[in-house]
């Protein structure tokens, strides 16, 4: 096994030993970079890459991301560097500044190797919505399967072993649910733990930072490099950044399950590797308990998300018109520009959402769509709280099913969806640190759980998934270290 | 609340200045036709109507203003680096007044 396929903590051990050097491991990453066949990839950033490698001598034992390649999501600002969002209006948009993350990541010295594919402006759940085509998930080499979306290029990268980890972001599932489909650790922290400043906004009610690793405790040291205030983004929380035990006890810890969520997965394969899981809980310490959540607001989910994301979208992209940036489109007047730019930059999915988004904030209509979206959101969230007054977390399975083929799933509004569907988005509606681990594979495409912890505590989050993590023995998953894909 | 048709549709995405094909506009239609009996659903979660609108998960805790500092702001040439059309340092828009 090469070096880049161990985790973040098994290549920091290796660079400290000298083992292996930064620009040797950003070579390797490099190389599997370029021959990508999974389309990851807006960009693959070999010169900077070799640039900041060739700079790092002298190993820094404290310094877990020294040295370390990766990739990030392409609706992070990166300064001069091409950042697009997936979308054909950005076409040749150089930010002017970096991302807070991307700072931080740069300030640790880790290796940006390249800024990766997306479903359109963070607008898709299926990797097939983005300007470079569809993303393919690498444990099907078919190619019929997805890897999922948003975040598609970001799990891609890491679930074929270019990186060993990636930044993403999640406004409904957009990296916990592409976390189960491609065999990851899929986390998003409390929101406002990890500043948003520099992430294209998508939703900023329901925005998050999120990242896929291959460990739990890879997770865990990303989420202490990154989180923390910062003035540039209003909404991030002062609160002090918790440290994170690797041995912490679990013993006692209190963990619900939902009765209907499991009702609607129907899946016995994941049923049954979800059972073990629980089995793993009870016999760390915890208590396990089946509870039940109102069906009607467990359905209220996905209207619930698609109303307030896509009012909340129209607004934010409003600034999409074509002439501070963008390829430059002709017109006699300066509302003619706007609207070839915007007409042909954006996919026929954006275009349906804004206009689902500008209907519902409408004066007539907003009691009856928007605010109510907003009034169930609420309900939903006071009976979450409800049952964190007496639970640590939420413990459900991330998905119904293994990745959908391409052919049966797509980013229609559908009156046919699930609740186990649909309902990783509770974690964004009321801002909760939520984990998503591998626990299973179905022939050869693996499947998650996911944790979903109280707000502020990544801590017993990250520990929950840990003792999953250990129990269910997928370290360090990729398919270079899958050998049966 | 506001009937769906076509004509609605197509004056809602003038508005946000974008055109569309008749069946993009359809697709809309029956996506509309899903949405609004979903919320329709939702309007008879008892109490529902009691319960206020919440616009972020929890309170924004920045409420202070920050201290004065000095800091950079973009130069003319970087504001206009990014705009197809650029004259005299300026982004060139077509002709408002003949």
């Amino acid at each position: 096994m090469h070096i880049l396929d161990r985790s973040i903590l098994g290549i920091h051990e290796a660079l400290v030993k000298k083992e292996i050097t930064p620009l040797a491991l950003t070579k390797e990453a490099i190389l599997r970079a370029k021959a990508d066949p999974w389309n990851s990839f807006e960009m693959v950033t070999e010169t900077l890459a070799l640039e900041q490698a060739s700079a790092l001598t002298i190993p820094e034992k404290e310094n877990v991301f020294w040295g370390i390649p990766y990739v990030i999501k392409d609706n992070f600002s990166t300064k001069g560097l091409e950042t697009t969002a997936g979308s054909n209006i950005l076409k040749g948009y150089l930010p002017l500044y970096d991302a807070t993350v991307y700072e931080k990541l740069i300030q640790a010295k880790a290796i940006l190797i390249g800024k990766t594919t997306l479903d359109e402006l963070a607008m898709g759940g299926t990797g097939m919505t983005g300007h470079r085509g569809w993303q393919y998930n690498p444990y099907d080499p078919t190619k019929q399967r997805q890897i999922g979306g948003s975040s598609s290029g970001s799990a891609a990268a890491v679930a074929s072993g270019m990186v060993p980890f990636s930044l993403g972001s999640d406004t409904g599932d957009s990296v916990r649910k592409p976390a189960s489909y491609a065999g990851l650790v899929g986390f998003k922290p409390t929101w406002g733990r990890i500043s948003r400043h520099g992430l294209f906004p998508f939703a900023p009610s329901l925005d998050h930072v999120g990242y896929f690793t291959r460990s739990v405790m890879d997770a865990a040291a990303l989420t202490t490099l990154l989180s923390g205030h910062d003035d540039k983004d209003a909404t991030s929380s002062h609160r002090p950044i918790p440290t994170f035990q690797s041995n912490q006890s679990i013993k006692g810890k209190r963990i619900a399950i939902l009765k209907e969520v499991i009702d609607s997965t129907k899946n016995p394969t994941i049923l049954k590797a979800f059972q073990t899981s629980i089995d793993a809980l009870k016999k760390a310490g915890a208590i396990v308990d089946t509870i039940h959540f109102s069906k009607d607001l467990l359905e209220a989910i996905y209207p619930t998300y698609m109303t307030i994301s896509c009012a909340e979208a129209t607004s934010n992209n409003a600034n999409l018109d074509g002439l501070k940036f963008g390829p430059g489109y002709q017109g006699k007047t300066y509302q003619d520009v706007m609207m070839q730019a915007r007409t042909q930059g954006f996919s026929e999915l954006i275009k349906r959402r804004f206009i689902i988004g500008s209907f519902v904030l409408m004066r007539e209509n907003q009691q009856d769509l928007f605010l109510r979206a907003q009034r169930v959101r609420h309900m939903i969230v006071d009976a979450l709280t409800k049952i964190y007054e007496t639970y640590d977390g939420i413990y459900l399975p991330a998905a119904p099913n293994i990745a959908p083929k391409f052919t049966d799933s797509s980013d229609r509004l559908s009156s046919q969806y699930l609740i186990a569907d649909s309902h990783l988005a509770l974690g964004n509606f009321a801002g909760l640190p939520s984990l998503t681990i591998p626990i299973g594979f179905e022939h050869t495409m693996p499947f998650g759980a996911n944790i979903m912890g109280r707000a502020f505590d990544e801590a017993t989050t990250l520990a929950i998934g840990k003792v999953i993590e250990d129990a269910m023995g997928f370290h360090n998953l990729s398919t270079k270290t899958r050998t049966n894909v | 609340m506001k009937k769906i048709d076509l004509a609605l549709l197509k004056d809602a995405s003038t508005r946000l200045l974008f055109d569309m094909t008749d069946a993009q506009y359809q697709v809309l239609i029956q996506e509309f036709d899903i949405l609004l009996k979903q919320m329709a659903l939702i309007g008879k979660i008892d109490g529902l109507d009691k319960i206020t609108p919440m616009t972020f998960p929890f309170p924004v805790s920045t409420s202070f203003l920050r201290d004065d500092g000095i800091t950079q702001t973009l130069t003319q040439t970087d504001a206009t680096k990014n705009a197809a059309h650029v004259s005299q340092g300026q982004i060139k828009l077509p002709k408002v007044v003949g």
